[in-house]
């Protein structure tokens, strides 16, 4: 009885709600157009960037499971990352297993590591969780330096890249690209249907009401568990990726830095949305070099302060400035 | 079979502070209890320990199930639904996804027809569907914790401060739909008011609670007669 007022403003909304799902349909097919018409037009080595892009999106897409969607934090994410890495490439260097296959034993592997340290980490909250989340990343450099057979110590593992088909016509890089692609395009949609189900309902209950979640029949630890599996299982997918790209792994590239850098390109490109890890892995992957172009004494100052400002223009990430950018233009016509 | 609250001998609390001393009621199947007391009684904390969320020694049964020390999600699938204080939505989310959450111990089509019978009861949540839960009013986010507690089907159903913050007119339409909803589908309910006139406007029994004993009670009326009651837990003369 109080409420005839807005009875009409309302029923619109499963029209707007359809435009707006179709419009995004059509964006994603543009940008995967785009994605592939890109290789064909650009230089190696950025075709090599992009790559790269991809493989750090994937990671962040882990990651934005278990900090944007189940609301909990890691500041180890790059552990994860480089044990589906150093997975692969052990399995290449020793067992010579072709390099499609190291991809599920990478991530498989970097699965059930994640449950395992997941089961006491989550019974943790808020700092206490960053802190110990935080060993795992720096106890996992010296470790991997320990098993020198199996790993090549300091020294790293170098390896030969996946070489692409002679039916493909494709150059090295090329092929890469789209070998990263396929799984990043992959990763995009098993994490979009995951989100969508009973089950990413439960992540977000999780995240917004813990309380309520629990006496809705929720279990809290088993969920909080489960994201953190799934969320080291992106990293060891995109880890293993990584060594096919790089043809090389070795302690020194996944320092507690990546952790860190991968934790704030996640919050730079916005949180809990999809395009978020997307933007967060250009962060990533472009900001530190230009940063060392801005000012080659101090990168560090330049990078902390272009997230300082990001975070001051778009205070959910740049996902969400470009949400409430586009927002504004039908509404204006 | 009957699926009776029974409580005895219940005593919970937080740490080394013990909130409840031992308390003793049983609740009808199909009846609506209400609690009532001043604040800090321990109205909340009994709620809580109903629903596992607080530690406790005793004995809850809702009809064969025991209840007494079972975690939050397990009590939930016995199929107790737990309102909390200050209606736990889940504000990021839709009203939609809101509901569906709270069918989330049962899965299969009647989902969708128990959806239909919420926006029954609460039509304005039908017009809301898509809209974020944290953009509905007080009264609304209010009707929303209630028809998301009715899609668990409960057994039992706790509600607790249904009328914190909401405009006196929200309030009784609130509590006419409790009463509709436990007429219609035999539903037990236990509510925690601080508004004792409109809680005992619905319920058939009452207890007055008072530093985690039960220090009276009594059939509705009986409770709502008493003239001592009314003016040391009611708030209003008689």
């Amino acid at each position: 009885m109080s409420t005839t007022g807005t009875t009409e403003a309302a029923a619109p909304a499963p029209v707007r709600q359809r435009r707006r799902l179709d419009r995004r349909w059509a964006g994603l097919a543009l940008l995967l157009a785009a994605a592939v018409y890109a290789p064909f037009q650009l230089v190696p080595f950025h075709v090599f960037q992009l790559t790269m892009v991809l493989v750090y999106a994937v990671a962040l897409l882990g990651l934005n499971l278990l900090v944007g969607h189940a609301g909990q934090i890691s500041l180890g994410h790059g552990a994860f990352f480089a044990v589906g890495a150093y997975a692969s490439a052990v399995l290449l260097d020793r067992w010579d297993l072709p390099y499609p296959l190291t991809l599920p034993v990478a991530a498989a592997v970097a699965f059930l590591l994640g449950l395992a340290l997941g089961v006491p980490a989550m019974r943790l909250r808020g700092l206490y969780l960053a802190l110990v989340t935080l060993a795992i990343a720096i106890f996992l450099v010296p470790l991997l330096k320990r098993f020198e057979e199996l790993t090549g110590g300091s020294m790293g593992l170098t390896l030969a890249k996946p070489q692409p088909p002679a039916w493909s016509g494709l150059a090295e890089d090329q092929w890469l690209y789209f070998l990263t692609l396929a799984v990043a395009v992959a990763a995009f949609l098993l994490a979009a249907s995951l989100l969508r189900s009973r089950v990413g309902r439960a992540l977000h209950a999780v995240r917004d009401n813990e309380i309520a979640a629990e006496v809705m029949g929720v279990r809290l630890s088993f969920y909080k568990t489960l994201a953190f599996a799934w969320s080291a299982m992106y990293a060891g997918a995109a880890g293993c990726v990584y060594t096919w790209v790089i043809g090389f792994v070795s302690p020194d590239s996944f320092t507690v830095n990546l952790s860190i850098t991968m934790l704030a390109g996640l919050v730079v490109g916005g949180l809990g949305s999809l395009a978020g890890p997307v933007l967060g892995a250009l962060f990533v992957m472009f900001v530190p070099s230009i940063a060392q172009d801005v000012n080659d004494a101090a990168p560090g100052v330049i990078f902390g302060l272009l997230i300082i400002v990001v975070m001051y223009v778009a205070p959910t990430g740049l996902a969400g400035l470009a949400g409430r950018l586009t927002r504004k233009i039908p509404r204006k016509e | 079979m009957s699926a009776d609250l029974v409580v005895e001998d219940l005593t919970a609390g937080y740490g080394d502070a013990q909130v409840l001393h031992g308390l003793r009621l049983t609740v009808r199947e199909g009846e609506v209890c209400a609690i009532l007391g001043p604040n800090g009684a321990g109205k909340t904390t009994l709620l809580r320990a109903l629903s596992g969320m607080v530690r406790t020694r005793g004995t809850i049964r809702l009809g064969d199930a025991a209840l007494t020390g079972r975690p939050p999600d397990a009590v939930a699938r016995l199929g107790v639904a737990h309102v909390p204080e200050g209606r736990g939505t889940f504000m990021p989310l839709t009203v939609e996804e809101n509901l569906r959450l709270g069918a989330y111990v049962r899965r299969g089509p009647d989902v969708e027809t128990d959806l239909e019978r919420v926006y029954a009861y609460f039509p304005v949540l039908r017009k809301r569907l898509k809209q974020a839960a944290g953009s509905l009013s007080g009264g609304e986010q209010q009707m929303l914790a209630l028809g998301r507690a009715l899609m668990l089907r409960p057994r039992l159903l706790l509600l607790d401060e249904p009328s914190l913050g909401l405009a006196p007119i929200v309030t009784r339409e609130l509590f006419g739909i409790v009463r509709t909803i436990n007429e219609e589908e035999r539903t037990t309910v236990v509510v925690v008011e601080q508004n004792a006139h409109l809680a005992l406007g619905v319920a058939q029994q009452a207890h007055v609670l008072e530093t985690g004993r039960i220090v009276l009670s009594g059939t509705a009326a009986q409770i709502q007669a008493d003239e001592q009651v009314a003016r040391s837990y009611l708030g209003y003369r008689v």
